[in-house]
């Protein structure tokens, strides 16, 4: 005859709450260009000499 | 190699990055792997488009292939050490990630702890692991801190089942 059951205790789970944390590094500097970014304030300073001027 | 040529190469890849980065936005990590491979194709060694590669071969359940491109590309990926870490997590071999997370001689940042929690638990290593959720709960306000919570308590739990005779405090701070 088998031997009575018997709880036991079982180990927990444990949730994975680093993969949250995997995301891509920031981009921007990669999307904008070195030449967009001067022409930008280029721009700007058109913009305000038109205003000025 | 000339600065010309290289500016004509940024220029190249430049609606690749903002391709990925639309990608990585709305999580399309296939299209993104693509744009990827797409990127390295013209410039083999865009650290950036490496990084965003192995977040996708991760996100893709790769984690072989994604430590392999770490490996592969060493200089490129020295400072990815979550990212390493945690593959070596997911492929069981939770010695290494420790090591790897270990090898941080700075101190470690709020995703690196919750990772370390988590190889700390499959090291049964409970003690430490008790203290990094307590510090992880009082330093975060985000969606996660009631499985946190969760966390804390299993890695209690456990602990009080191994090692019953010691005196534990259960409060989580």
């Amino acid at each position: 005859l088998p031997p009575p059951f018997k709880p036991i205790p079982c180990k927990p789970i444990l949730f994975d709450l680093a993969l949250n944390h995997l995301i891509f590094p920031s981009l921007d500097d990669k999307v904008q260009s070195k030449r967009q970014a001067t022409t930008s304030t280029d721009k700007g300073q058109q913009q305000q000499a038109g205003l000025t001027g | 190699m000339t600065t010309e040529k290289q500016e004509k190469i940024d220029e190249q890849i430049r609606p690749l990055y903002a391709e990925l980065q639309k990608y990585g936005q709305t999580q399309d990590w296939d299209r993104a792997l693509k744009t990827t491979r797409k990127i390295l194709g013209i410039s083999s060694n865009e650290k950036k488009a490496t990084h965003c590669k192995i977040v996708c071969l991760m996100q893709l359940d790769k984690f072989d292939e994604a430590l392999n491109t770490i490996v592969k590309n060493a200089i490129d990926t020295a400072d990815l050490f979550f990212e390493r870490a945690y593959c070596e997590y997911r492929l069981n071999r939770i010695e290494d990630a420790y090591n790897t997370l270990k090898s941080i001689d700075r101190e470690l940042n709020e995703r690196e702890q919750e990772l370390l929690a988590q190889v700390l638990f499959k090291l049964e290593k409970y003690n430490e692991c008790v203290g990094y959720y307590r510090s992880l709960l009082k330093n975060n306000q985000d969606e996660y801190q009631s499985t946190r919570h969760a966390n804390f308590i299993a890695a209690l739990a456990t602990w009080k089942l191994t090692d019953s005779s010691s005196k534990i405090q259960m409060e989580s701070n």
